[in-house]
């Protein structure tokens, strides 16, 4: 299933650029993915693929600008996941949602090849700026 | 050369924290130096010196961050596991971003940090290996002839020697002299493993 995020009406602060990529948040109908598609209201090309295969399949997809893991769409660790991501699209800025204080799996998200990780509750300016950057 | 022994260097300005893991590191027959101070490790850091480095994130003067970077800006590729008792993600993150090969927090059980010690002396080897290796095809490729290193290029490319000899004006006979001489500079036993060597070198984009 995917669904395309309501866009809050603020297309005008995005660029050219930012509206043709795409930002996938992948992650499941739980309230950690409500928070991230909340913080990126702001953007209007951002898609919530909720199955493992449409997430990879999106991020596969040259027109990928992003992805932002909320939470896993399996019932194991994300590293597998962010694993297979980054062989898909080497170079794809990929940021990863942790619980508060878990310094443990963020170090093992960087070292799967996360760009970076922010904890939640996601602080939407530092993950609004990550995006941003990304998708210039 | 001597070579020098694989050394777990220790940066933590805590005399309790250096002692307890020189005497841990010993007690695993590892070799061990240690520093109190980013200062006293970087005035006599050998990069040519194999090992790997734990590095406390807080200490006063130089950071271990700041050290980090340091060690950046002079191409050192040693690989450093941080350890801290103030550990955020934001810092972690940082750090990994920054090369780090771990970034572990106090209080860690002692076989946690020998498990990360291991595999960043292990990948400290591999790299060096590497090195070593892309060193001697280099020198194998200093010692070809201007036309052989076109010849290689070419060859490596994928092209015959008829295409080899057609962009060269030269005929193929020569071409084929030439690969002889360059499969022999560069001790390549076949052509597959020429390739594999010139990547080695200059991996494709």
């Amino acid at each position: 299933m995917m669904r395309s995020h309501d866009s809050g009406g603020s297309a005008d602060k995005q660029s050219d650029t930012e509206r043709v990529r795409t930002i996938i948040v992948a992650g499941q109908a739980s309230e950690r993915t409500r928070e991230v598609l909340r913080a990126l209201r702001g953007f209007t090309n951002v898609i919530w693929p909720t199955s493992l295969e449409a997430a990879l399949a999106q991020a596969g997809s040259g027109n990928a600008g992003c992805l932002v893991i909320a939470d896993d769409l399996r019932e194991e660790p994300i590293d597998e996941f962010l694993q297979e991501a980054r062989e898909l699209q080497r170079n794809l800025p990929i940021f990863v949602i942790t619980d508060p204080d878990d310094v443990a799996e963020a170090v093992s998200a960087m070292r799967h090849g996360a760009t970076a990780v922010i904890e939640i509750p996601p602080s939407y300016a530092v993950l609004c700026e990550e995006v941003s950057r990304a998708m210039q | 050369m001597k070579e020098l022994p694989q050394t777990v260097f220790v940066v933590d300005d805590d005399d309790a924290v250096r002692n307890s893991l020189r005497l841990l590191l010993k007690s695993a027959g590892l070799i061990s130096e240690v520093a109190a101070s980013a200062q006293e490790f970087l005035s006599n850091y050998d990069a040519a010196h194999p090992g790997c480095l734990v590095l406390d994130v807080r200490m006063p003067g130089m950071s271990g961050l700041e050290m980090q970077h340091e060690l950046n800006l002079r191409g050192a590729t040693i690989p450093v596991i941080f350890i801290t008792g103030h550990g955020d993600i934001p810092m972690a993150v940082e750090a990994m971003q920054h090369g780090a090969f771990d970034f572990l927090q106090k209080p860690f059980r002692d076989q946690e940090l020998l498990d990360r010690v291991q595999r960043a002396l292990s990948r400290d080897t591999e790299y060096r290996a590497r090195l070593r290796q892309t060193g001697r095809i280099r020198e194998r490729l200093a010692s070809l002839s201007p036309r052989e290193r076109e010849v290689l290029d070419l060859v490596a490319q994928g092209k015959a020697n008829k295409m080899v000899a057609g962009d060269l004006g030269v005929s193929q006979r020569t071409v084929e002299i030439h690969r002889a001489h360059v499969m022999q500079k560069m001790e390549a036993g076949s052509l597959a493993e020429l390739v594999r060597m010139m990547m080695a070198v200059a991996p494709p984009q």
